[in-house]
């Protein structure tokens, strides 16, 4: 480019070179070079009080220094007050009581844990001499925009230079409001180190939060995902007085289930209060619709996890509540002060399965749910209620109006407020005629009982196929090379589906879906036979399959949601546990001849998340006592667990083949009221 | 309007100009970087990587890795054209490798050792071909970040340590994906800064690394290799050291990680002398943090003989230094 300037002339150039300035290619001015002295700048701003954070392998719940957990790598943390560090659970996990602090001159200094933050896996660390950190200016909530520069900085990588990560700020309010998204890289290196903005003010501590709070995992999956999360800096400030009083900040826990299935925008009307719950102690009762809680108006359950899960246990929490309908309904307000946890809750049934509704019958049908089996010398048939009875109503206390019963879900969600033993009053109408009897509810059986309800009767057709009334189909999907095969009995209700995963062989073979017929058919139980994808191994790949075949068989035919299991034996029966533990957690699992994988976390049972699990019994004596073990841990957690009986004693006519007959109508029972 | 004024807004402009964009960096720099197809190695592997050219007369520079042991090397230019490569040699210290091409007035990179220090937050940008996805003539990837640490490798791939030791560029974005290895890290004007590493994983945290070898490794690399210094200058790892040389029996390392907690002194010893006690927990030998026994055997295995031996422990929630004097040859105890 050549820039002739005459003088008189020199106003009129300048516009012009400006002009074809801005219009040549290769003159944009991409501000490249001032981010990157700015990424600088706000890396500077923070650096004196960012510190890297050593794991001590010391553990304070072990019997002695000896038996102390190994640290798992270096961390990052944040000087938040005079001798005062913020840092995360990863740098000193629950059982550890202290860290080592490097500050940025390469000294160290001995930490002790003052406070914890469950919830957001915060610990405030107490050291003594630590350097005077420049007071730091947090970006208040308000003023943050997906997109707005966010810069990581940490101390992990490097104890003497800050190591400075960049992305933007990718959600404002992200796990039910804990966090701040970002996409810059954060890792292990930077948990506890600030998120900071262009000019170096705090957004947050990076932290390892999991996704979603309810999950499973810990958080620190997610390193690499280009997915990170900050806790605001005004979240910490307003929680440190607790941190630093020592206390251990948990999760608040209300103790209500909802009647929707939808956990994001279902009704917020409450399916069961836990027994002695805030819920409880607040007077909730099932059939109350949430409005308020705290500050927060609740129209979709989401609402009600925005207004919980930031609050700790210990919380008070205003509630408010409507009860009754139409002109009849009251509003109810009141307080819950949050648990940090509640007594395992126990399946408490009465005896009976609902009749199954075929989807045309919706509209028609009275009030009440048609019975369709009792369990033989259950609680509902010692008081004389049969199948064919309509169940209307049911009452958890002497005395009190019963609640009508619209729907299998309310029925278990009244009796979900009972322990195993507390009586209930069902009252039930046969030809018309209603009466209130009294029963006392029983856990739920732990072991298969002998008799489960019958297959609805199909009329055959000779001319159409096997006689048998089931039809043996591949789960065609899109990008799906090795369809798993499914085993269907024929009719229009909704089925009960076992997915059952072998030992790891590859594809599934026709053949294998003749031992599973009859007791599909007797059971009207969909029996879904997966194969995995490495003919040698279950793999996590093999999870996503067994999600998509049920996806692919509810298109078919609809699946009850109530009636889902997994069962898998030898290399299977791990995978199993671990593809429940993935796709539900009320979904049963059936473990033959194995006990629970060795790293299986179990979580307390609650109404939305109580599983029926059948294990071993093992086929040695080092298995059978681990099936002890396991059976004794799941049914302190509250869960029902059952034992299975070896394969050759199940009645089945083949040793080595899997116990169809005994997992199927383990299936068509667990929808048991 | 004056004259200076005028002056200086042409002198802005010019400047400007000299200064190119992020898209024209990244075209200019990515003429230099060119495909590297060979052999799969084992099962499984990649049979793709990046490389770098760094002569008009063919010399490319490259990660050492099984996609070399072939039959044949093939290099596609930017524009597409093949070359078959040969091998001149490797380094196996740095993990690099030098093919040559038969052409001429080729475009490069020039490697340079004297670069401007680079420090984190420096914005820089990754050219490679990660996971194959430029076919045939297409242009390589380019990817964008900053640096987030300047730290020595300590990494292992799968359970073998990598050899080098010294310093690398540690990315905060993700480059250890396969084909990557030999890829360009350029900075904002696309000078080569560095060359992007092989799938390792880091020793202490467990963590995928994304990194790249400083251009003076390269520099350094392509002169052993040249010289056929290069297998010689690879130092053996040091010899872990066993702390019962000093007087101090650690807890018997029965677990994957065991804590290097003390059992007892030996009377008489250097660490008796410096007032180690039973139950101590070492945290550091001299500068390094130490977490496992086997740690500390090779932090005191990495010092010389004479070297001071410092200690830092944890006693009673606190931290205590020691100095146990020099450090003794490494004979067996």
């Amino acid at each position: 480019m050549i820039h002739v300037v005459l003088p008189a002339a020199g106003g009129i150039l300048v516009a012009l070179a400006t002009t074809m300035t801005a219009a040549l290619p290769g003159e944009t001015s991409e501000p490249t070079l001032a981010e990157e002295e700015a990424f600088r700048r706000a890396g500077e701003q923070v650096a004196a009080a960012v510190v890297r954070i050593e794991p001590l392998a010391l553990s304070a719940e072990a019997s002695g220094p000896r038996e102390a957990a190994a640290g798992r790598g270096p961390s990052t943390g944040l000087i938040v007050a005079a001798d005062r560090i913020i840092a995360t659970e990863f740098a000193v996990p629950a059982d550890v009581d202290a860290a080592v602090v490097v500050l940025p001159d390469g000294k160290r200094r001995a930490a002790r844990v003052r406070g914890r933050d469950r919830v957001r896996k915060l610990v405030l660390l107490a050291a003594d001499d630590l350097p005077a950190a420049p007071p730091l200016e947090a970006v208040p909530r308000g003023r943050l925009r997906p997109g707005q520069w966010a810069i990581a900085v940490g101390r992990g990588w490097d104890a003497t230079s800050p190591n400075i990560a960049v992305g933007i700020v990718s959600a404002v309010d992200r796990a039910w409001g804990l966090g701040v998204q970002t996409d810059a890289a954060v890792s292990p290196m930077n948990y506890g180190g600030p998120l900071v903005d262009i000019a170096g003010q705090v957004i947050g501590v990076l932290v390892p939060l999991p996704a979603d709070t309810a999950g499973l995992t810990d958080g620190t999956e997610l390193y690499d995902a280009g997915i990170g999360f900050a806790v605001p800096l005004e979240d910490i400030r307003a929680i440190l007085p607790r941190l630093e009083a020592g206390e251990s900040l948990s999760a608040g826990i209300l103790g209500i289930s909802y009647r929707d299935r939808d956990a994001i925008n279902g009704e917020p009307v409450i399916a069961s209060v836990r027994q002695g719950s805030p819920a409880a102690a607040a007077g909730l009762e099932p059939g109350d619709r949430l409005i308020r809680i705290g500050d927060r108006q609740v129209t979709r359950i989401a609402d009600a996890r925005h207004a919980i899960t930031p609050r700790h246990a210990g919380d008070t929490l205003a509630i408010a509540v409507r009860r009754g309908e139409d002109e009849a309904a009251k509003l109810i307000e009141t307080t819950a002060t949050l648990a940090a946890e509640l007594p395992p809750w126990r399946r408490a049934v009465v005896g009976l399965i609902p009749a199954a509704a075929k989807p045309a019958d919706d509209d028609a049908a009275p009030s009440g749910i048609p019975i369709g089996w009792v369990l033989p010398g259950g609680p509902a048939a010692q008081a004389g209620i049969a199948a064919g009875d309509r169940l209307d109503a049911i009452a958890t206390a002497e005395g009190e109006p019963a609640s009508p019963v619209g729907s299998a879900e309310e029925a278990a969600g009244l009796l979900a407020g009972l322990e195993p033993g507390q009586p209930a009053w069902l009252t039930v109408s046969r030809d018309g005629v209603a009466s209130t009897v009294p029963v006392v509810t029983i856990p739920l059986p732990a072991d298969v009982p002998a008799e489960g309800p019958p297959a609805e009767p199909v009329a055959v057709d000779p001319l159409a196929g096997p006689q048998d009334g089931v039809d043996v189909v591949r789960l065609e999907a899109a990008e799906v090379a090795e369809p798993p095969l499914a085993v269907i009995p024929r009719g229009e209700i909704p089925l009960g589906v076992l997915v059952w995963c072998g030992p790891p062989h590859g594809p599934v073979a026709e053949a294998e879906a003749v031992a599973w017929r009859a007791a599909a058919a007797r059971h009207a139980v969909a029996v879904i036979l997966v194969g995995s994808g490495d003919p040698d191994a279950w793999s996590r790949d093999d999870i996503t399959g067994v999600a998509r075949a049920l996806a692919t068989l509810n298109r078919r035919r609809p699946i009850d949601p109530d009636r889902v299991a997994i069962a898998g034996e030898g290399a299977g029966a791990a995978f199993a546990w671990l593809a429940a533990e993935r796709l539900g957690r009320g979904i049963g699992v059936a473990l033959v001849d194995a006990p629970l994988p060795r790293r299986a976390a179990i979580e307390p049972a609650t109404p939305a998340a109580a599983r029926w699990i059948l294990l071993g019994p093992g086929r040695d004596e080092p298995t059978r006592q681990r099936v002890a073990a396991d059976q004794a841990r799941l049914e302190r957690a509250g869960h029902t667990a059952g034992l299975l009986p070896l394969a050759a004693a199940a009645g089945e006519a083949v040793a080595g083949q899997p116990p169809a007959d005994l997992l199927c109508r383990w299936v068509s029972l667990l929808g048991l009221l | 309007m004056s004259r200076v004024f005028l002056l200086a807004c042409l002198l802005v402009t010019v400047a400007r100009a000299a200064e190119p964009t992020p898209q024209e960096m990244i075209a200019a720099a990515a003429r230099n970087v060119v495909k590297i197809y060979g052999a799969g190695g084992l099962r499984g592997l990649e049979a793709y990587q990046s490389g770098l050219l760094i002569s008009a007369d063919g010399e490319i520079l490259t990660a050492a890795s099984t996609v070399l042991d072939s039959e044949t090397i093939a290099c596609v230019l930017d524009d597409g054209r093949r070359f078959t490569a040969r091998l001149v040699g490797i380094d196996p210290w740095r993990e690099l490798a030098l093919l040559r091409i038969d052409g001429s007035d080729l475009p490069t990179f020039a490697i340079r050792s004297d670069g401007e220090p680079v420090m984190p937050g420096r914005r820089v940008v990754a050219l490679s071909n990660m996971f194959g996805v430029a076919a045939g003539d297409e242009r390589v990837t380019a990817q964008r970040g900053v640096v987030t640490a300047v730290v020595p490798l300590e990494a292992r791939r799968g359970v073998a340590e990598a050899a080098f030791r010294g310093d690398v560029y540690v990315l905060d974005f993700t480059t250890n994906n396969p084909g990557s290895a030999g890829g360009a890290l350029v900075d904002v004007r696309g000078r080569l800064i560095g060359m992007l590493g092989k799938e390792l994983r880091s020793t202490r945290a467990g963590i995928w690394l994304n990194y790249a070898l400083p251009a003076a490794e390269l520099v350094a690399g392509r002169e052993a290799i040249l010289s056929g210094t290069a297998a010689a200058a690879a130092t053996p790892a040091a010899k872990p050291f066993d702390p019962r040389r000093l007087g101090a029996v650690l807890v018997p390392d029965l677990l994957d990680r065991t804590p290097p907690f003390v059992e007892t002194v030996e009377p008489d010893s250097p660490a008796a002398a410096a007032g180690l006690r039973p139950d101590d927990l070492l945290i550091a030998v001299g500068p390094r943090s130490v977490t496992t026994r086997a740690e500390v055997e090779q932090a005191l295995g990495a010092m010389a003989a004479g070297d001071p031996v410092a200690l830092t422990v944890i006693r009673d929630g606190r931290l205590v230094e020691l100095d146990l004097g020099p450090r003794p040859r490494g004979e067996k105890p």
